[in-house]
């Protein structure tokens, strides 16, 4: 049976009333903890439509009433942490505030740097890493306050300087960033401590704009509430459960076909899979790829498939035996058949790596191929490394990325078909795996360990730097040589060889074989054939890309 | 001993299980990798910064003043706050309860609807194919786990056939009431009953096949004993003696178990909300688990032990209340 949009046993005006509803009962909970309810930035739906508040509205039965046409509703795996927009360092949080906030500049689905708040940038100063942002004039906040200069100054600082407001998490994203200061009525000059090829990429990806008289008035309600420039403001919010967007009129930028979206999350994905095909959500994320034919049997829903920003690799630390030795770690390479992997366990949703740097990324190498599947010669590289009959375990996450377990245990399982390796799989809970990589210690890191990183600044180093630079928290391999080609890169100012430097870098790495290279992840997503949307490399869901049918 | 006494020593034993519940989870996070630091800190963080932010969390002191620190916080409702969102931990975790102590009590209905006529009809028609339709589902109820059941149950009935939504509660019970009593609003209890259909029933469905075991063979034992022969020689309808004499005191063990299961079910409903995003205490422990927010996973284990305490408690009292022959010891 085919489901129609049948599914929503709740109108969603009333599915919407109800939530508003919940949202009174937090209040309540609230108050009993000694926060004030009448403080206008205690809670997001002060200003609530009083059409949505009000009780005797129309034919709550009739699930697609005119306001439901223009209404999308999104679920994610998880829900956003926190509605502050630089306090948290989380693609699914990204996404909920992305409808309301904005960054100095902004990324087209592809990846490409495009105009944000900023329309203008420039480098003052190359050497001294001083550049210039110029911004639009007819930007406010959706308190109806203007923005300023000051606020620009204030978000950036606020990200990079822990003595304003906040530890931000965020601050390793516009790394070299020492300064921000206005430079007249409409421009925010930013100063780096050096050459900072980065920055304007870097400020594609983060910093969104936040008033500074508002953050510091809402205190550490800051992350209960939004108040940005975006196209759309915030008018309902649940923590932990929903929150609901409706259009900013005074927006700055063009018309949106969406005017409502709600964002929701089902952190088990048959939840958001049946959810799609029920009809109560338009757009599911990570859609398992043994789901992928059923969406697209539905009618009236699709899959919509890209390659995300996110790697999935098998780091070496090559600190320990056996591997220490470049033979060892290049058999592993050898001893996997990626391509199947790919085929079988991913149904194609993803593509091969040698490298540690995506395609379409500033630094990648084109001539660079995924190693072979091999295992004689890894067979053969076993022996001359001197690792002969070694004993190793792969420590891997279940249920954090695609088909993690499933391909840790294929590749554990390749590995352990060399007639002079055995390996054996550790499966771990993705947490405390992370604590052992993310405590700074490399010798508390596991030895060999799978892992995924995103990367949304689409430049390789910002892959390159934090697995293979001196001293971050998460490296994993010990390499001189790349600790000097990581400094040539980072302080050069010519695009040009720096890129070319970037190439030579992951040429290095290859050779090197530092990790078992495996897949760059895809972002697969359940969409309602109502829907017009390209998805996004960068694995953000902006309503305001959407067109409806 | 008086009853007064017998709650008075049963309270105080209940708090002192508390304490302890209170003592391990804080325990907890102490042996497992990692820091609260590597949760909140960039990834460039110096030793400085992660000492500093460590400092602001309160984790620099020693173990033993943390401890005190948190059971005095605790006395005055204060759990701490979120390492992820900043927020109150108390704030988030009771927020959270009503919503698992409503699916609880759905559940136990369900079960409590379901498992008593079934096990009455199996006890009295034994051996018949109606005792055998019953214990075969008690059998399989037992046996099902309750992922697998959500699940199909949502492809059944929500998808295939859209009779019910698949998942999400858009408004709680008491919300719902407020709009029924003061708005004469009917849809939302409609719409919270809809919502709450299936979930009950996977969380309630291995309850209902436990308790029909348990009436059937608390029938049967019933019915073997020489007060019932009394009352059939007395003369009095079978229908009185099977429901008046024979269910009344088979259900003084059934009460039991159900105080038992009842916090069994709140602290278990943790897989049934997952695969149905309810939003209560077992998805919020899952995705702090997921993002190592100790003082939700601290806080939410805390209420779900204090629950367990509190109605095992209850039902201690109620037992002795109902049942005559236990004496207040």
């Amino acid at each position: 049976m085919a489901p129609e949009r049948r599914g929503r046993a709740v109108g969603r005006r009333t599915y919407l009333r109800f939530a508003g509803a919940a949202t009174a009962s937090a209040m309540l909970a609230g108050c009993l903890d000694g926060e004030d309810p009448d403080d206008p930035d205690d809670v997001a739906d002060d200003d609530a439509d009083p059409d949505t508040d009000d009780a005797d509205t129309d034919d709550d039965d009739d699930p697609d009433t005119e306001d439901d046409d223009a209404s999308v509703t999104i679920t994610q795996g998880q829900f956003a942490s926190t509605l502050d927009p630089q306090d948290h360092r989380e693609t699914p949080t990204d996404n909920v505030i992305l409808q309301a906030y904005e960054g100095l500049l902004d990324r087209e689905p592809d990846g490409t740097i495009r105009e944000g708040l900023a329309t203008d940038w420039e480098y003052i100063d190359e050497q001294e890493g001083q550049v210039r942002f110029e911004f639009r004039e007819d930007v406010t906040f959706h308190n109806g306050d203007e923005m300023t200069m000051d606020d620009v100054a204030f978000s950036i600082l606020r990200v990079v300087d822990p003595d304003v407001g906040i530890v931000s998490p965020q601050a390793d994203q516009l790394a070299g960033v020492v300064d921000a200061e206005p430079d007249g009525e409409n421009a925010v000059v930013v100063t780096s401590d050096g050459v900072n090829p980065m920055v304007f990429g870097n400020f594609a990806s983060y910093c969104q704009v936040m008033q500074e008289s508002w953050v510091e008035e809402a205190g550490d309600e800051v992350g209960q509430d939004i108040n940005g420039t975006g196209p759309y403001r915030l008018e309902e919010f649940t923590e932990d459960e929903f929150a609901r967007f409706v259009v900013y009129d005074d927006y700055w930028g063009d018309e949106v076909e969406v005017e409502e979206v709600v964002y929701d999350a089902a952190s088990e994905s048959s939840t958001r899979v049946n959810s799609l095909l029920a009809g109560e959500s338009d757009v599911v994320e990570s859609v398992p790829p043994q789901d992928a034919p059923r969406v697209e049997d539905e009618d009236g829903t699709r899959i919509e498939a890209v390659p995300s920003t996110r790697v999935l690799f098998m780091p070496m630390r090559n600190n320990v035996e056996p591997f220490d030795s470049l033979e060892f770690r290049q058999a592993m390479n050898y001893a996997i058949d990626l391509e199947t992997i790919i085929d079988e366990i991913l149904a194609g949703f993803g593509d091969p790596t040698g490298q540690p740097t995506l395609e379409g990324y500033v630094g990648y190498n084109e001539e660079i191929e995924p190693y072979p599947y091999d295992p004689d010669t890894a067979e053969e590289l076993v022996e001359e490394s001197g690792y002969s009959d070694a004993e190793i375990e792969l420590h891997a996450p279940a249920g954090r990325y695609l088909g993690d377990i499933e391909i840790a245990q294929a590749v554990s399982g390749y590995i352990d078909d060399l007639p002079n390796v055995s390996c054996e799989l550790e499966q771990r809970e993705f947490g405390s795996l992370a604590d052992e990589i993310l405590d700074g210690d490399l010798d508390t890191s596991p030895e060999f360990f799978m892992i995924g990183w995103g990367n949304t600044t689409f430049d390789a180093s910002q892959t390159i730097i934090p697995w293979f630079g001196e001293g971050t928290a998460t490296q994993a391999f010990v390499d001189e040589e790349v600790y000097g080609l990581i400094d040539e890169a980072q302080n050069e100012a010519d695009e040009e060889t720096r890129e070319e430097t970037l190439r030579e870098t992951n040429e290095y790495l290859n050779e090197q074989a530092p990790w078992v290279f495996l897949n760059r992840q895809y972002s697969v997503y359940g969409i309602s054939d109502r829907l017009d949307w390209e998805a996004r490399q960068d694995e953000h869901i902006l309503a305001k890309e959407m067109g409806l049918q | 001993m008086s009853l007064a006494r017998f709650v008075l020593r049963r309270v105080l034993q209940g708090l002192f299980v508390i304490w302890g519940v209170i003592t391990v989870v804080f325990a907890l996070r102490f042996v497992t990798p990692g820091s609260p630091v590597d949760a909140v800190a960039p990834l460039d963080a110096s030793p400085e910064l992660r000492a500093r932010i460590a400092q602001e969390l309160g984790l620099d002191q020693p173990i033993y003043v943390q401890y005190v620190d948190y059971l005095f916080g605790l006395l005055q409702g204060d759990m701490g706050y979120s390492y992820i969102s900043g927020t109150p931990a108390a704030v988030r975790v009771f927020a959270r309860l009503p919503a698992t102590i409503e699916l609880a009590v759905a559940a136990t209905l369900v079960a409590l609807v379901f498992s008593i006529p079934l096990g009455v009809i199996s006890a009295t028609r034994r051996h018949k194919p109606a005792d055998y339709a019953a214990t075969s589902f008690s059998l399989v109820g037992i046996s099902t786990p309750n992922f697998w059941l959500g699940i199909m149950l949502i492809l059944i009935v929500s998808v295939n056939l859209g009779l019910l939504p698949t998942s999400r509660r858009p408004i709680g019970l008491l919300p719902a009431l407020e709009l029924l009593v003061f708005q004469l609003e009917v849809t939302g209890v409609r719409t919270w009953i809809a919502h709450m259909i299936l979930p009950a029933l996977t969380l309630g469905t291995y309850f209902t096949a436990l308790i029909v075991r348990l009436t059937r063979s608390g029938m049967l034992d019933e019915l073997g004993k020489s007060y019932v022969r009394a009352t059939r020689a007395k003369g009095l309808p079978e229908t009185l003696v099977r429901y008046k004499h024979v269910l009344r005191n088979t259900l003084i063990p059934i009460v039991t178990i159900l105080g038992l299961q009842l916090g069994t079910l709140i602290g278990g409903a943790v897989i049934t909300e997952f695969v149905f995003s309810w939003p209560g205490l077992g998805t919020l422990v899952i995705n702090a688990i997921t993002s190592r927010d100790w003082t939700i996973i601290q806080g939410s284990l805390i209420v779900i032990g204090a629950g367990f305490v509190i109605v095992n408690t209850a039902v201690d009292v109620l037992y002795a209340t109902i049942n005559p022959q236990v004496i207040y010891d």
